[in-house]
């Protein structure tokens, strides 16, 4: 039978309206993404909700989390929750993952039973999960978790925990010694309080480094703590003060050496104590546009037009800090206003922090100087006024263009 | 795009065409409804897996008005070790900016801010890591970010570099008691009030008092915790803020103390808790915020997971909060891979020597001959290890994107003749592949000891007494026959199979792979021994 003309015309419609929706959507996905992104609702199965009057098993736990109080570093310890089904048919449990190898989840073993990662708990029943871990080596608070998954529709997931802390055999604090900036010039001065957790205070044995040049350079002395600062650390048993001397001199660069510390307690073990720093001479500089791999001021292609600005610090540390006023000598490129500020202490004052301006005005000649082979560096000059660093000159990485 | 749809259809209605325009929007939304882009590797088998593994997360959740991630700890894990199998490992910044990107594109307004505690180590490459970390979280939006103690162990000049803001981008860091060369050089704010979903959060943060006490680092000054929170507590009370959040790295004693002195802090975020963040926020006894409760946040070690807080405008439920885990469901970011790759190629540049890595002694004094040198006496012991995993430990390295072949954390188990623990060569230990090929992967020295001197004796390249050989000999011995002995031998594997490498190690499923244990070795005769005693050749290395 020949189609009617409306009915041919609807068709077309479809058709027509088929073609360019996926035309639309086609193109609307490949504007936005050939894919759409990632999104939280992936993850998030909808909350489920019960039948009402269906029969369904019940989880019925009392106790998700055991407070174990303190543990000996690398030593076992285990406890057991039960999990009970107050539902109408059997509930079964399957393993989950633990949130790392410390802790281990494993059903109570029914006769003959082989596999003990999954479990059925009929109704009225209860079954226990006995969870084991083992006390890091490191030491301090702990806290580890199991999951177990059920077929309980309002409850699909218990997670039992764990805490507490372990006690390890000794421990410093703070965990190795940190010179920032050691200065050559005047040396310094640091501890470190060492606890132990033996079943006796320590004996501490002769200390020493393990560098053979550090050894110059440190004196190294200890001194038991008081009972309550001993006290303070929990689990302690003994305890002392390690002090280090680094005396002037060291040559400049990076420090890095172990103090070893033979401790009999009354089983005997070195502890080791790593002391490291950079040895640095007395004035620094810091800011957004200064690179210390390049030791350069890095201000980049500049628009003359614009203009720029930047801020420098100069730090100077060491018995000569106070007397430390630069003054500016020379500048290249001619164009760049450099002003420098008064200085001011930082903190408790062995520390001199002193500003340093940085304009490019507006409508400087073009120039450039960007650390190339073609274009060599600019500087800025200063008169420091440190006896040992007379002169300091900053390189200044920069292209001033239209 | 679908409201353009929608105006689209509308006038197809318009024109009598109520059909045709119903399969138009179909059709049409059939096509936008386009598969899901979560990266190459996060198969569905990935998401169930790791669901199973690590729990489902926000299970239930309505949309929130806006929601809080609270990270930090990081602890220089600005990836998660990939030895053992990287998606077994939880954390990485990669996977951190995919979980933030899945947020913001389920419409979830979202804050995200960092405790701090980036780096844990001191050198070089501790400040390279810093800087890039601080580039990632930069490029995250993060909106806050404090500072850790090893942080600020960190030369101040690098500090100042790495988190000053840069032109017009104000920094995302901010303390209230922390001050980069000092705190009236104002490097960084004190807080800040940010706006998501139509709120106002205040935050702020502290180092504590203990941490600071512990610091020797002139260039930054670090004032009392309890009274620098103080001004900056009534600058937030007078900001007008809905929430409040507190970073504050020190001990949770310690944080509580600053929580009970300054209650309008709703969430106080706390260092020094336990390897993982608990399943729920604590809520801190004895304390009421302006709304009620304020909530203790821990974080967990080494930035495996983030804690989400989601705020709501419903009174039964005003929050909700999920620790998610950084798992392998999360892929990884094209931005944090590039990231890392500039990292590495920063690496690379450095060297070993601009890392500022100066060779130790080796506790023996002994130097490294390469695992090829023990091939001819111990050929079936030199097969077994060459079709192992650890014959080809280096080329790992290098074939990954980015290559990690110059980041001395991971050469540390890969070459020979390194401290795996302190990721630093001994002397005559691997260089790089120009002047050390002999030495790359790991070999048998590193659980021998250095063989230079044995080989050399056996060859017959030096004298030696039969006594001094038979020592040499002695000395690289490794037997799993005694208790001390096996313990030895698990000891030296732990090195390198430790719990954040090789979270699955056992030894006694791992040496029945590459165990090579071979009857005692006749003694061979040697040059020395057919010259009465002493061999020709140059003196033992170190021996008169």
């Amino acid at each position: 039978m020949p189609m009617s003309f409306r009915a041919l015309n609807a068709w077309l419609v479809a058709a027509c309206a088929l073609a360019i929706g996926s035309a639309i959507g086609g193109g609307t996905a490949m504007i936005e993404s050939a894919v759409r992104p990632w999104k939280v609702g992936d993850f998030a199965p909808a909350a489920f909700q019960p039948p009402d009057g269906s029969d369904a098993p019940q989880v019925d736990v009392a106790q998700t989390h055991h407070a174990f109080g303190t543990i000996g570093a690398g030593t076992e310890g285990s406890h057991d929750f039960v999990i009970g089904n107050t539902g109408t048919v059997p509930l079964r449990l399957s393993r989950g993952a633990t949130s790392c190898s410390c802790t281990v989840s494993d059903f109570e073993v029914s006769d003959g039973a082989t596999d003990t990662t999954t479990k059925e708990v009929a109704p009225g029943a209860t079954t226990k999960v006995l969870l084991k871990w083992r006390g890091k080596g490191s030491g301090g608070p702990f806290r580890q978790q199991a999951t177990i998954f059920t077929n309980d529709p309002r409850r699909t997931e218990i997670v039992f925990v764990i805490e507490g802390t372990v006690v390890p055999t000794w421990k410093a604090v703070p965990e190795s010694i940190v010179l920032s900036k050691l200065s050559s010039t005047s040396g310094e001065k640091a501890t470190a309080r060492i606890f132990t957790f033996g079943k006796e205070p320590p004996v501490i044995g002769e200390l020493s480094t393990e560098g053979p040049q550090a050894s110059q350079f440190f004196s190294l002395s200890s001194s038991a703590l008081e009972p309550h600062e001993i006290a303070a650390e929990t689990g302690a048993t003994g305890g002392f003060l390690l002090r280090v001397d680094v005396r002037p001199g060291m040559p400049l660069g990076p420090l890095r050496d172990r103090i070893q510390i033979p401790l009999r307690m009354p089983e005997e073990i070195t502890a080791e104590l790593l002391i490291e720093g950079t040895v640095a001479g007395d004035l620094a500089l810091a800011g957004t546009a200064w690179d210390s791999s390049r030791q350069a001021l890095l201000l980049g292609t500049i628009s003359s037009k614009a203009g720029a600005h930047t801020e420098l610090f100069l730090t100077a540390k060491g018995p000569h800090r106070d007397a430390v006023q630069p003054v500016v000598r020379e500048v290249l490129p001619k164009s760049l206003e450099v002003v420098v500020g008064k200085g001011k202490p930082i903190g408790s004052g062995s520390v001199i922090r002193i500003p340093i301006t940085i304009t490019i005005p507006p409508d400087s000649p073009p120039s450039n100087h960007l650390c190339s082979q073609q274009a060599l560096a600019g500087r800025i000059v200063l008169d420091t006024g440190h006896p040992d660093t007379p002169t300091l000159t900053i390189p200044v990485c920069i292209a001033i263009g239209p | 795009m679908l409201k353009y749809l929608r105006f689209f259809v509308s006038v197809f209605r318009t024109s009598s065409c109520a059909a045709a325009s119903a399969l138009l929007l179909a059709a049409a939304q059939a096509a936008v409804a386009s598969p899901v882009d979560r990266g190459p590797d996060v198969t569905d088998s990935v998401v169930n897996t790791f669901s199973q593994r690590n729990g489902t997360i926000f299970q239930g959740w309505p949309t929130p008005q806006a929601m809080i991630v609270l990270t930090g700890e990081l602890d220089g894990y600005i990836e998660p070790c990939g030895c053992t199998g990287k998606e077994n490992q939880k954390g990485g910044l990669s996977r951190r900016q995919n979980f933030l990107r899945a947020v913001s594109a389920s419409d979830w307004p979202v804050l995200a801010v960092d405790l701090g505690g980036q780096v844990r180590r001191f050198g070089r490459q501790s400040e390279v890591k810093f800087q890039s970390i601080a580039d990632g979280l930069r490029a995250m939006g993060y909106s806050a970010v404090g500072f850790g103690p090893d942080d600020l162990r960190l030369p101040a000049e690098e500090l100042v570099a790495a988190v000053a803001a840069v032109g017009a981008q104000p920094t995302p860091f901010v303390s209230a008691n922390v001050g980069l060369l000092g705190v009236d050089a104002n490097i960084t704010p004190r807080f800040r009030v940010v706006e998501v979903g139509g709120l106002r959060i205040g935050i702020t943060s502290v180092l504590g008092d203990k941490e600071a006490s512990q610091i020797r680092n002139d260039s930054i000054e670090i004032l009392p915790a309890a009274k620098a929170l103080a001004s900056v507590a009534a600058e937030l009370k007078k900001a007008n803020c809905s929430h409040q959040i507190l970073l504050s790295w020190a001990t949770p004693e310690e944080t509580k103390m600053l929580a009970k002195l300054y209650p309008q802090f709703d969430f106080v975020v706390t260092a020094g808790g336990a390897d993982e963040p608990p399943a729920h926020l604590m809520v801190i006894p004895e304390t009421a915020s302006q709304k009620g409760k304020a909530f203790l946040i821990e974080l967990g070690h080494k930035g495996m997971f983030a804690v989400a807080i989601g705020l709501f405008d419903d009174k039964a439920t005003p929050l909700r909060s999920q620790r998610v885990p950084l798992d392998a469901r999360w892929g990884e970011s094209g931005d944090m891979i590039r990231l890392l790759s500039a990292y590495q190629n920063q690496l690379e540049s450095l060297g070993l020597t601009g890392l500022g890595l100066v060779p130790i002694r080796h506790p023996t004094g002994r130097r490294f001959a390469g695992s090829a040198a023990c091939a001819d006496c111990h050929k079936e012991a030199y097969e077994v290890w060459a079709e192992s995993p650890h014959a080809k430990a280096l080329t790992t390295l290098e074939e990954q994107s980015p290559r990690r072949d110059s980041d001395p954390e991971c050469l540390s188990c890969h070459v020979v003749g390194w401290a795996p623990q302190r990721y630093e060569p001994f002397e005559g230990g691997y260089a790089g592949m120009g002047t050390t090929p002999h030495l790359a992967h790991q070999g048998c020295e590193n659980c021998h000891g250095p063989a230079a001197a044995h080989g050399a004796v056996e060859r017959g390249d030096v004298r030696a007494s039969v006594i001094e050989r038979d020592r040499l000999r002695q000395e690289l011995v490794l037997s799993i026959d005694t208790p001390d002995g096996k313990q030895r031998a698990m000891n030296n594997c732990l090195e390198c199979h430790d719990l954040d490498n090789s979270p699955a190690f056992d030894f006694e499923t791992y040496w029945p792979q590459i165990d090579h244990s071979e009857p005692k070795p006749a003694p061979k005769q040697t040059a020395l021994e057919t010259a009465g005693g002493t061999a020709r050749g140059t003196p033992i290395e170190g021996r008169k």
